[in-house]
């Protein structure tokens, strides 16, 4: 009785289970500040003296009636300057040089996903999760670079060197799957944004060691027989000389 | 029929005439004499099966097969002669109304404790001392001087 | 011929149609749009395609109005044909062709944002539903509104923006005026098909005002924009992208502005609602009642929602010439002191320095036998804040034939100037204001003195960039200003034109000069007056088509005393009174009273007055009376009972006919209108109910000279805590919460 008492229990419960789970995934963090000990508008923050040149030259792009174009391109800096992510006070910092309120640019830099507003690694690793790279295999990708790494999505392992994150389409679907890298361990210099496509799980995580032994992999497709975005094994097709375009010279017709 | 018979044969033999009579009553059958929808109830009851008890005592039965659908459910209050919808509790509110399938005792276990508010029925119309009356109002027997403004009350010198 | 022949052929062909085109569409609209054309001989044409239309009545009193009429295009809404000026959007050529287009985001006085999709039209020759509020009218244009397509697409962006709007109306504060609520009844659809969760959004904390439930907000930025454009204060924004897009201040962050109730009627949904009200009545419950606001010199009209005896809440009342459809904080929450610390019995101050409550006969008979026992110049009379012109004016006759003529408003100044109407009065009206293009402050700070006033210079700033000089303290401004100086040698500078503000001030069309009724209590007030009143000569600000010598009062009862004469005999009066009775009047300084003065205070908040006082009478506060209020550009406007009295309270002017008759002189009139047509022989302009009255002469060239030099003390803050300063809002528990969080220390 009891037994099948439980039995049932466990079916109800089962039962009930089907609801839909609340589960989001925001490749963002929270839409909202929370102060914190490296991260509140009271730390002073403001751009380097090299830097401070390049937010000049920034600024002379746009009429200085209009200063406030400048936004993307200065908070691009400060993140870079930043080791990849943008303190509120950087962005205080930003509305400041360009002479608007501050919730003008807490408002840009939320819509866009690419400026982080909580803690990255040294190396952001970026993984295409769109649909083409998500049917050539972007979830197991995912998975083998979370493992290797022991994090959570948008998590920054412990040594502070990596920290992957999901992006939307980059444009590379016909190298698909793809990952991006970006390298903030040199500051603003040194800063790269680099593709790496034809990845396979066995080869991010030895992108990711090489990465960790400070060496620099070779960017783009990570498949041999390929080059660039051409056919694997060289063209099969195209293989003559282009025609010339039919009845498009009017007067020799 | 000879089945109902033969029962309360048997029923008389082992509680006795008296016996019988007090079962009878507690049971509903005198008062279905004259409650038609009590008796309809009773009727209906031939042959059905009994789903569950709740801790008020009504009775909960089914019966598939020639009833109509949507008539397969049913329920035999526990006070006979005053009973009115609202005795059902929530648990079984469901079952009932054919909103889910599983019986009140099942759906019982899944209650939280912390939730346990026991069910009350409704009592409207059943005299004064059950309905709520706002603070202020004429039959609150509370606060007589209430006033919704708060006067200014001089200091004391 | 050859192919590239031919095809030269067609180009030219096709740029003849091109060039062809403009000139048609050119001599079309010169058609549409040419009067004459259009008056007598194009009528009687067109007259027959009116056929079975009925007359449309336009929206919510839409009104046209052409500033040029040679702009006025016509459009056809559902084949009804309507004139409109040109630049008017899609959506407005509908209302005024009577047809209401359902909208979330769009707002008259705010920009337009295009972004909830709800306007949907039909536009004849269009490939898609055109979005009416951000579409502009162009001369001929074809609107269907009630097409199947239009109301399909309604109906498309009705359910995106219920999908995740949460299914909340029976707790929600808005349920009953949202519009989301009355729209989806016609567009909604009675299921959903939307299977995911729905969105959640953490709630936001905006202050003691305005309280929030964000995941019921349907993104349509009004608020984003009220706060921007017209409050002044760029805190809230629109964070985060797609569905977890969201309203917020990102950084923790009160909402620190005067005008923060707005937010809540501009609200299309129950987002934004009022802290004080959540949970307190439903708006179906609620009696309105129109009346207008008495907290500052402005007179805000206001509907006062009362439920049975108690206000429940106070919401604008649209008036273009003063408060548009805003109003200040303070108007709209105050009505919780009305409730509290109220005086409801006649009381009297025993030997043992206690108050007793007495009858009405007893306290009266009080009044009237100390009266007579003190000699006719001791007796002194004082006005509140909050008093009415009729209660002003059985103050001022009963005192009078007491022999006394000692009897001002309070707020007015020792020796207060009433000759000339344009010297204590908004001469430029406050819409007025809006075709100014500089302005000076003198001692005033309208964002705290008077925040409609405020809002409209903003609005004039924002729209022309007028030029703002302000003379005063360091104060808080929410537009751009240049603090010229702190005191009156300043305006010196000014009047000699050695300030490098003279400029901007003489090359103005149209200057707009605002003194503050601070300077009232100065003692060289009538220095300052005259040295303003120079710059205004030499800037001519005063002119026949344009008054800009203004003065912004602080109190509403104001500009009704000094309509009505309340001007002390002198100055040193109170003082030397033995008999003094306080009508309300809270912040007279009784310090300086003689200790055997005998002290009425006939108010309805026990407050600072009723301190000193010998005997209280129970007044009725402006919501349970009616009574005349002039506000500071000189328009009468009157108050209407919306609850009754508390306890034994009465009206201000009973009280004071009644007590005439105990003590033997009894006043003339017993009714209201008796008291009404006694003011018209005093102040005339204080019966035109709801119209303004300009002032008949100009101050600038009729005053006095005045020999002596201002002084050179710097002008004073006239109001230091926004949200207290009188004795309703001095009672009022939400106006102590504001001031503690909100005023900036």
């Amino acid at each position: 009785m009891l037994a099948r008492a439980s039995q049932r229990l466990l079916e109800i419960r089962q039962a009930f289970r089907q609801l839909p789970q609340a589960s989001r995934s925001f490749s963002t963090a929270l839409n909202y500040h929370i102060d914190s000990p490296d991260n509140n508008p009271d730390l002073p923050w403001e751009f380097t003296d090299a830097n401070k040149e390049k937010v000049k030259e920034i600024i002379s792009h746009y009429p200085s009636n209009y200063k406030q174009s400048a936004v993307i391109p200065l908070l691009d800096l400060a993140q870079q300057q930043h080791g990849g992510w943008l303190p509120v006070s950087a962005m205080d910092h930003v509305a400041k040089i360009i002479e608007v309120a501050p919730i003008r640019v807490y408002e840009v830099a939320t819509f866009y996903s690419m400026f982080n507003r909580t803690k990255v690694g040294k190396y952001h690793l970026l993984v295409c999760g769109t649909t083409p790279c998500m049917i050539r295999g972007s979830r197991e990708i995912e998975d083998a670079l979370l493992k290797h790494l022991g994090v959570k999505r948008n998590e920054v392992t412990k040594d502070g060197l990596f920290s992957v994150g999901e992006m939307e389409c980059m444009g590379c679907c016909v190298n698909a799957p793809m990952i991006t890298v970006a390298d903030y361990s040199n500051g603003s210099e040194g800063y790269t944004y680099n593709y790496y496509e034809d990845v396979t799980p066995k080869r991010v995580v030895e992108i990711v060691e090489a990465l960790r032994r400070g060496e620099k992999p070779p960017r783009g497709t990570q498949n041999p027989q390929r080059i660039n975005s051409g056919p694997e094994g060289g063209n099969s097709t195209l293989l003559g000389e282009p025609k010339a375009p039919p009845c498009r010279d009017l007067d020799a017709c | 029929m000879a089945s109902v018979v033969r029962g309360a044969m048997k029923s008389i033999r082992e509680k006795g005439i008296g016996g019988f009579f007090r079962a009878l009553r507690e049971e509903g059958y005198l008062s279905a004499l004259l409650d038609g929808n009590l008796m309809q109830t009773k009727i209906h009851n031939i042959g059905a099966t009994l789903v569950g008890v709740d801790k008020f005592g009504n009775k909960y039965y089914e019966k598939l097969g020639d009833t109509q659908y949507g008539r397969h459910r049913w329920v035999e209050y526990a006070s006979k002669d005053r009973y009115n919808a609202s005795q059902v509790p929530p648990e079984w509110h469901g079952w009932l109304h054919h909103v889910t399938d599983h019986t009140g005792d099942e759906l019982l276990l899944l209650k939280p404790k912390r939730y346990g508010v026991e069910h009350k029925e409704n009592f409207s119309g059943e005299g004064d001392e059950y309905i709520y009356h706002s603070k202020g109002h004429t039959l609150n027997p509370g606060q007589r001087d209430w006033t919704r403004y708060q006067p200014w009350q001089p200091k004391k010198a | 011929m050859g192919l590239g022949q031919l095809a030269s052929r067609a180009l030219l062909r096709s740029t003849g149609l091109t060039a062809s085109k403009p000139h048609r569409l050119l001599l079309r609209r010169a058609v549409v749009s040419t009067p004459e054309l259009h008056n007598s001989e194009a009528a009687a044409v067109e007259a027959p395609p009116e056929p079975d239309l009925p007359k449309r009545t336009p929206v919510a009193g839409a009104r046209v109005h052409f500033p040029n009429p040679d702009d006025a295009i016509e459009v056809f809404v559902d084949g009804y044909p309507v004139k409109i000026p040109k630049g008017m959007t899609v959506l407005q050529a509908c209302e005024v062709a009577g047809v209401d287009i359902p909208r979330f985001c769009y707002h008259d006085r705010l920009s337009i944002a295009g972004n909830c999709r709800m306007c949907l039209v039909e536009v004849e020759k269009s490939p898609k539903p055109v979005a009416s509020c951000a579409m502009p009218a162009l001369p001929g244009m074809k609107i269907k509104t009630d097409t199947p397509l239009a109301k399909k697409a309604r109906e498309g962006v009705m359910e995106f923006l219920l999908m995740n709007h949460p299914l909340d109306c029976p707790i929600c504060d808005q349920g009953g005026e949202c519009d989301l609520q009355d729209q989806s009844m016609a567009f909604g659809s009675d299921r959903g098909r939307f299977t995911e969760m729905k969105r959640s959004v953490v709630d936001k904390n905006l202050g003691p005002l305005v309280k929030t439930v964000m995941t019921r907000c349907i993104q349509c930025t009004r608020c984003v924009r009220f706060s921007t454009e017209i409050a002044g204060v760029q805190d809230l924004g629109m964070l985060g992208r797609g569905s977890g897009e969201e309203i917020g201040t990102y950084v923790e962050k009160l909402m620190t502005s005067e005008l923060s109730g707005n937010v809540i009627d501009i609200c299309p949904v129950g987002a934004l609602t009022s802290k004080p009200f959540a949970f307190k009545a439903r708006n179906w419950e609620l009696k309105g009642t129109e009346s207008i606001d008495v907290t500052d010199a402005v007179g805000s009209n206001i509907r006062i929602d009362s439920r049975g005896p108690e206000v429940m809440r106070i919401l604008p009342r649209l008036n273009e010439d003063i408060n548009e459809e805003w109003i200040s904080d303070k108007t709209r929450f105050f009505y919780d002191g009305l409730k509290r610390q109220r005086l409801n019995d006649p009381m009297i101050r025993g030997a043992d320095g206690r108050f007793k409550a007495v009858s009405w006969r007893d306290a009266l008979a009080v009044v009237a036998e100390v009266i007579h026992q003190v000699r006719p110049q001791e007796i002194v009379g004082v006005a509140g804040k909050l008093s009415d012109a009729e209660s002003m004016m059985a103050l001022k006759d009963f005192l009078n034939k007491m022999g006394s003529n000692n009897i001002w408003c309070e707020g007015n100044g020792p020796s207060p100037n009433a000759d000339l109407r344009s010297g204590y009065i908004m001469n430029t009206s406050i819409s007025g204001l809006e075709k100014a293009d500089v302005f000076l402050l003198v001692g005033t700070q309208p964002r705290v003195e008077a925040a409609m006033v405020n809002a409209r210079i903003r609005k004039t700033v924002r729209a022309t960039n007028a030029k703002v000089g302000y003379i005063g303290p360091s104060a808080n401004f929410n537009y751009d200003h240049e603090h010229l100086g702190t005191g009156p040698e300043t305006l010196t500078e000014l009047a000699e034109g050695r300030h490098p503000f003279c400029s901007a001030l003489s090359n103005a069309k149209n200057p707009a000069i605002i003194i503050g009724a601070g300077i009232f209590g100065r003692k060289d007030k009538d220095a300052i007056f005259s040295v303003v009143e120079t710059i205004a000569k030499n800037i001519n600000a005063v002119r026949p088509d344009w008054n800009g010598l203004n003065v912004l009062l602080l109190n509403a009862a104001q500009a009704a005393a000094l309509d009505l004469g309340l001007v002390p005999e002198s100055d040193k009066s109170i003082e030397s009174a033995k008999f003094i009775y306080l009508m309300g009047a809270d912040d007279e300084n009784v310090d300086k009273l003689p200790d055997d003065a005998f002290v009425v205070y006939q108010g309805h908040h026990g407050d600072r007055g009723v301190y000193r006082a010998n005997v209280i009478l129970p007044a009725s506060a402006f919501t349970e009376k009616e009574g005349t209020y002039a506000n500071t550009e000189g328009c009468a406007q009157t108050t209407v009972p919306a609850v009754p009295t508390v306890g034994d309270a009465r009206d201000d002017w009973k009280i004071i006919r009644a007590l005439s008759e105990v003590a033997g002189v009894p006043l003339p009139y017993d009714t209201l209108s008796g008291i009404r047509s006694r003011i018209r022989t005093v102040a005339p302009n204080l019966l035109h109910v709801d119209e303004r009255e300009p002032a008949a002469f100009s101050s600038a060239f009729l005053r006095p000279e005045v020999k002596d030099k201002p002084d050179k003390a710097p002008f004073e803050t006239a109001v230091d805590n926004f949200y207290m300063t009188d004795s309703i809002t001095r009672a009022s528990k939400i106006m102590a919460q504001c001031s503690a969080l909100l005023s900036k220390k």
